[in-house]
């Protein structure tokens, strides 16, 4: 027996939620990557489902796709968040406020 | 030195409060929107339908996909860039010699601890944490 389609979404729901709220809430930027690492993989679950929903395979390689541009993003973010650290000797995002020092 | 982990107290429940308005809304509208049962995949290995499906030959696959040979081969341009950019931004200008990695966790290493601005408990934490 197949698990509805609604019961996914609602758990893909809960995921980006929890992303959003680690963003709206906290001033780590490392959380930050986690936090959006979380709303990527939440619109995965989305993909899946579907794919499973409509028997078609695209939603499945799609993810993969999201997977590796999530993997590019981290990529630049830590080296993002290396910079900052080496300039404001932490890793606070309200402390960066100007875009050049 | 090690530092056992606290709970965050300087988070911003307010804006937490947007989220999880958020959640209520989606989680309406998804259980009170009607769905078709699934339909499920055809007999055959997906994972193999997967691997057809990246590489553009859909036609040997068991179950219907796409083609994604040229998303596959724009992902590696961009996973490269990315990469390249990463190991850019990330290189210490100046000094040749050893560089030192970066093991302080985010914070100085200093007796005193000033510059600790999320006031977060984290000065305690690296006092007594070699007494627990």
């Amino acid at each position: 027996m197949a698990i509805e389609t609604q019961y996914y979404l609602l758990l893909s729901a809960a995921v980006f939620c929890i992303g959003v709220y680690g963003i709206l809430t906290r001033r780590n930027a490392l959380i930050f990557l986690m936090s959006v690492e979380l709303m990527l993989n939440a619109a995965n679950i989305n993909l899946v489902a579907f794919s499973f929903h409509h028997g078609n395979l695209t939603g499945q390689v799609f993810s993969l796709f999201t997977m590796a541009i999530a993997a590019a993003e981290v990529a630049v973010g830590i080296g993002i968040i290396l910079v900052l650290y080496r300039n404001f000797e932490d890793v606070d995002v309200t402390k960066a406020a100007t875009m050049r020092w | 030195m090690t530092s056992r982990p606290r709970l965050a107290t300087d988070v911003n429940v307010v804006n937490g409060l947007a989220a999880v308005a958020l959640f209520a809304v989606m989680a309406y509208v998804f259980m009170t929107a009607s769905f078709t049962r699934p339909s499920g995949f055809a007999d055959g290995s997906i994972t193999a339908s997967i691997g057809y499906a990246m590489f553009g030959l859909v036609d040997q696959a068991a179950i219907e996909s796409e083609g994604f040979l040229v998303a596959f081969e724009i992902i590696d341009v961009l996973l490269v860039a990315a990469l390249v950019g990463a190991v850019m931004l990330a290189r210490r200008e100046g000094d040749s010699g050893v560089v030192t990695a970066l093991t302080d966790g985010g914070r100085r290493l200093r007796g005193d601890g000033g510059s600790d601005s999320t006031g977060d408990g984290t000065d305690e934490a690296s006092t007594d944490g070699g007494e627990n």
